[in-house]
């Protein structure tokens, strides 16, 4: 019966570990989801308490963890079905190189700065401390975290993160390998330009007259620089867009800026729609936006619309504004001759009644 | 019909009503908003201009100054739909109201009424202009006379009834650009931003040195007329700006014996 039994779980396991091994974890040589995986997956322990055995995977592939195999922490387990699993030691070394000393990896520091520490089990004089169990060990402080977004310490300047880099340095001892990894890693996460500098490079070429016939290129800098978008930038925004954001593909590498004329550029018009609508953009509007025209040059035959409502605009201005400024003008000079009449019977009138008036004398010619 | 006397006098010195309290507060509300809304738009009209980004971070930087100005051109299109809904309410009740109850409402006597209003540029308006031409240019020596709202001050007032429809819709669609791509297409955003920005610099001039030059640096003004405070024009200005209304509202209060002479520009000129 128990032979019967064993086949049983043995053809399971195979026909599971054939079935399902496109959802494995990479590190997980015994395929310890296949049962792991299942929300339901528990028992009742020895001592009466509920134990939950189901692993999220998705959380998991987000975890700093997510590249050890199984077996590294839970070293006791080299077959299944098996039996209960021993308490995780952290401080054992797992597969993983530490990449500034090339030794296995371990937590074994951080378990002795700890140990160092008010929270260890030890009096100074190594005598063991009272009530062991209220003291920490590392799962009572750390679950298995998820990475979160980048975190800017507060009020740090450009440059090596004191506070940053104490973290990495807690592991990665020797050398300046911490330094120069961390400036490797943080200056991949922030953009290295500021909006306004990545137009200024793009049109140290497209700005350059001369370039530009010689490739048959339109004027897009002065075009972009007519938009709101380049408009917020010059004042200083770093949220809206500079040339990059709608030239490339939203996660694609920056290097690779196509020709609106090639199908997978992000400015090829059946691409629009989905790069102004690019997450932290448009994200709301429908793909009718796409229809706006970003680069207007104010052409009579490319762009009628806005030359006309400029022109329109423009007359109307130009109309209003030297109507009243005339009129300031004359009237202001108006009052230098204020009894000249090119009619001589009234310019005399005006005279002789100026001269007459006794309520304003100061003010005769 | 009026709360306030049409002519006070204090220490002697005449008063000439013009605008109660709440007409004032308007404007103030009114000019709060375009003021706020010229400093939060001009550097973003003109960002590569050096007074530009000083002005843009004082008036709250890229993330304050767009809602400084959002919020300015709300209260004003607000106002613009109060200020309709007040003169529409105070012409039914004035003028309207009183005819309906006489029995003598009809289509004539209506559209009559909406042509005699104060604000509503008439026949007198257009021979004021030509005889203000014919003043400037040394035709006559005699300024025109003008009633209790100048042609000048009709422009001034419908200056916001032309600008406002099309800086305030244009605005809208420019700061709910998402929402309006699901009902219009995208270049009506190339439109609207004609609109506005080039509005915005009609308005902004014309307010700079035309109104302006009429309130603050035409010399009888200068620094700052005080009827927008007061709610009053002196004896000089009425009789400067509005003479043929001084000399009405001189008579009707039985004081035709103290009506002064026409002066402009230093000259006098006998009523």
């Amino acid at each position: 019966m128990a032979f019967l039994q064993r086949i049983g779980v043995i053809s399971v396991v195979l026909f599971g570990a054939l079935t399902f091994t496109h959802q494995v974890n990479a590190g997980d040589e015994l395929n310890c989801t296949m049962c792991h995986k299942h929300r339901g997956l528990s028992r009742i322990d020895e001592n009466g308490k509920f134990r939950l055995f189901y692993i999220n995977q998705e959380l998991f592939a987000n975890s700093p963890h997510r590249r050890n195999r199984c077996s590294d922490c839970h070293t006791d387990i080299d077959r299944i079905p098996h039996k209960p699993a021993k308490k995780v030691d952290c401080t054992q070394e797992c597969h993983l190189t530490e990449p500034s000393g090339k030794k296995k990896f371990s937590h074994k520091t951080i378990a002795k700065t700890l140990s160092d520490s008010a929270h260890g089990r030890y009096k100074w004089d190594g005598t063991l401390k009272p009530h062991q169990q209220d003291l920490p060990d590392c799962k009572d402080c750390h679950d298995q975290p998820l990475y979160r977004p980048l975190s800017f310490y507060k009020g740090e300047s450009p440059g090596v993160s004191k506070r940053g880099i104490s973290r990495c340095k807690s592991c990665h001892t020797i050398g300046d390998f911490a330094e120069s990894f961390y400036e490797h890693i943080t200056s991949r996460l922030h953009k290295s330009r500021t909006p306004r500098e990545i137009v200024r490079v793009c049109a140290k070429c497209h700005g350059d007259e001369e370039i530009r016939e010689r490739h048959e290129l339109d004027d897009v800098v002065t075009s972009y620089k007519e938009t709101f978008h380049a408009k917020m930038i010059e004042l200083g925004s770093e949220r809206t867009p500079d040339c990059l954001d709608c030239h490339v593909v939203y996660g694609e590498n920056v290097h690779l800026i196509e020709s609106s004329e090639v199908a997978t550029s992000a400015t090829y018009p059946n691409n629009l729609a989905t790069t102004c609508r690019t997450a932290e953009c448009h994200e709301k509007a429908s793909p009718q936006l796409a229809s706006f025209q970003t680069h207007v040059t104010y052409s009579r035959e490319k762009y009628p619309m806005q030359f006309y409502m400029l022109l329109f605009f423009k007359g109307l201005l130009a109309v209003v504004m030297y109507f009243f400024l005339a009129l300031i003008f004359l009237e202001l000079l108006r009052r230098l001759f204020p009894c000249f009449c090119w009619n001589k019977e009234e310019r005399c009138a005006a005279r002789a009644h100026q001269a007459l008036s006794h309520d304003t004398p100061e003010d005769k010619l | 019909m009026h709360k306030f006397e049409k002519l006070v006098i204090r220490d002697g010195e005449k008063f000439f009503y013009r605008f109660s309290i709440h007409q004032r507060v308007q404007h103030i509300v009114l000019f709060t908003c375009v003021i706020l809304l010229a400093l939060t738009g001009f550097p973003l009209r003109h960002p590569e201009e050096s007074w530009s980004r000083p002005l843009y971070d004082f008036m709250g930087g890229t993330e304050i100054a767009p809602m400084v100005h959002r919020f300015a051109g709300s209260i004003l299109l607000f106002l613009f739909v109060y200020h309709t809904i007040y003169w529409i309410v105070l012409f039914m009740k004035n003028r309207i109201l009183p005819l309906k109850r006489a029995g003598k409402l009809t289509i004539g006597s209506f559209f009559q009424q909406i042509l005699s209003m104060e604000m509503m540029p008439n026949k007198k308006d257009l021979y004021d202009i030509i005889h203000l031409w014919k003043y400037l240019l040394y035709f006559t020596t005699r300024p025109p006379r003008h009633e209790r709202m100048s042609w000048r001050e009709k422009f001034d007032y419908f200056a916001p009834y032309w600008g406002i429809p099309i800086l305030g819709p244009a605005g809208f669609v420019l700061w709910w650009r998402d929402e309006f791509s699901h009902i219009m297409p995208g270049f009506v955003l190339n439109a609207a931003y004609i609109m506005h920005t080039d509005e915005a610099l009609l308005a902004v001039l014309f307010l700079f040195f035309v109104h302006w030059y009429n309130v603050h640096y035409a010399p009888e003004k200068f620094p700052a007329a005080t009827v927008w405070l007061t709610g009053y024009l002196t004896e000089d200005e009425m009789i400067h700006e509005h003479y043929a209304e001084y000399v009405k509202v001189m008579i009707e209060m039985g004081r035709e014996d103290e009506i002064k002479p026409q002066h402009f520009g230093g000259a006098t000129y006998q009523w």
